[in-house]
């Protein structure tokens, strides 16, 4: 991308976008029985991925400490719409930061003239 | 793009509860069917969900292994309850034993209603799944703005 800093933006949004999606798998799968909720550990992850932008697919684990149903399935809805809407707002914030940024270079590029 | 990907996912998951909900319909539809094609009294259905790998349209190869682990939810089997229901006696029913006793399915309304008040919650916990998913997505494209 454009330098650094959008570079770590964009990987904090595509790890975000892997983890909605886990999120998403988990709330399709909340009658599924022994079904497991799966998660990635985000802030070691996006560690990992600053320092090593060519790793491959992120770790997925089972969470661990959740109650398991008599039909073996443990997701917690609760815990997967707070985490959908938590996603969801960090998505935004980086997209609006990146956002910025492009509309920095837009503004270099046009010379400070117009602001478009 | 991963992204997308969660749209099918939580496509699979609509697609499930919504055939859990037919199912369950049809069972408090025929909670007092004594005549089938099948012969006998009308017998419960109930489905089986299982985590089930989905297909994006537009998804290559090489995503499928980039991106990992998403698992979406089918139905595996419908299973048909063998259990016999009540037995009441009702002389002048045409389905009437010789002894003047009816069998009537082995269908509990109750059950069922709250079993599809579950399917309800499920598929609307899958909608807004998918909102907040295509406001991410909508969040991308504004970038080009």
């Amino acid at each position: 991308m454009l330098d650094p800093l959008s570079r770590q933006l964009e990987q904090y949004m595509t790890l975000l976008s892997v983890r909605q999606k886990l999120v998403s798998s988990n709330i399709a799968n909340a009658d599924t029985p022994d079904y497991r909720t799966k998660d990635i550990d985000f802030e070691s992850e996006f560690r990992e991925y600053l320092t090593n932008p060519l790793k491959s697919a992120p770790n997925v684990t089972d969470v661990n400490g959740l109650r398991v149903k008599p039909d073996g399935n443990n997701v917690d809805l609760d815990r997967e719409a707070r985490l959908l809407s938590e996603n969801a707002i960090r998505f935004s914030v980086a997209s609006n930061l990146l956002r910025g940024q492009i509309k920095d270079i837009r503004l270099a590029i046009s010379g400070g003239g117009t602001n478009s | 793009m991963s992204l997308f990907n969660s749209l099918s996912v939580s496509a699979s998951g609509m697609t499930a509860e919504r055939q859990r909900a037919e199912v369950l319909v049809s069972n408090i539809a025929n909670a007092e069917t004594t005549r089938t094609a099948t012969g006998g009294p009308y017998k419960r259905q109930d489905v089986v969900f299982e985590a089930q790998d989905v297909t994006s349209p537009f998804s290559s190869i090489f995503d499928a292994q980039m991106t990992s682990q998403g698992a979406g939810v089918g139905i595996s089997q419908i299973i048909t309850d063998q259990g016999t229901g009540d037995r009441r006696y009702m002389p002048g029913h045409p389905d009437a034993d010789k002894d003047g006793y009816v069998t009537f399915p082995k269908v509990n309304p109750a059950e069922d209603m709250v079993d599809l008040l579950g399917a309800s919650r499920s598929y609307e916990a899958n909608v807004s799944a998918i909102s907040a998913v295509k406001d991410m997505i909508q969040r991308s494209i504004d970038l080009f703005k």
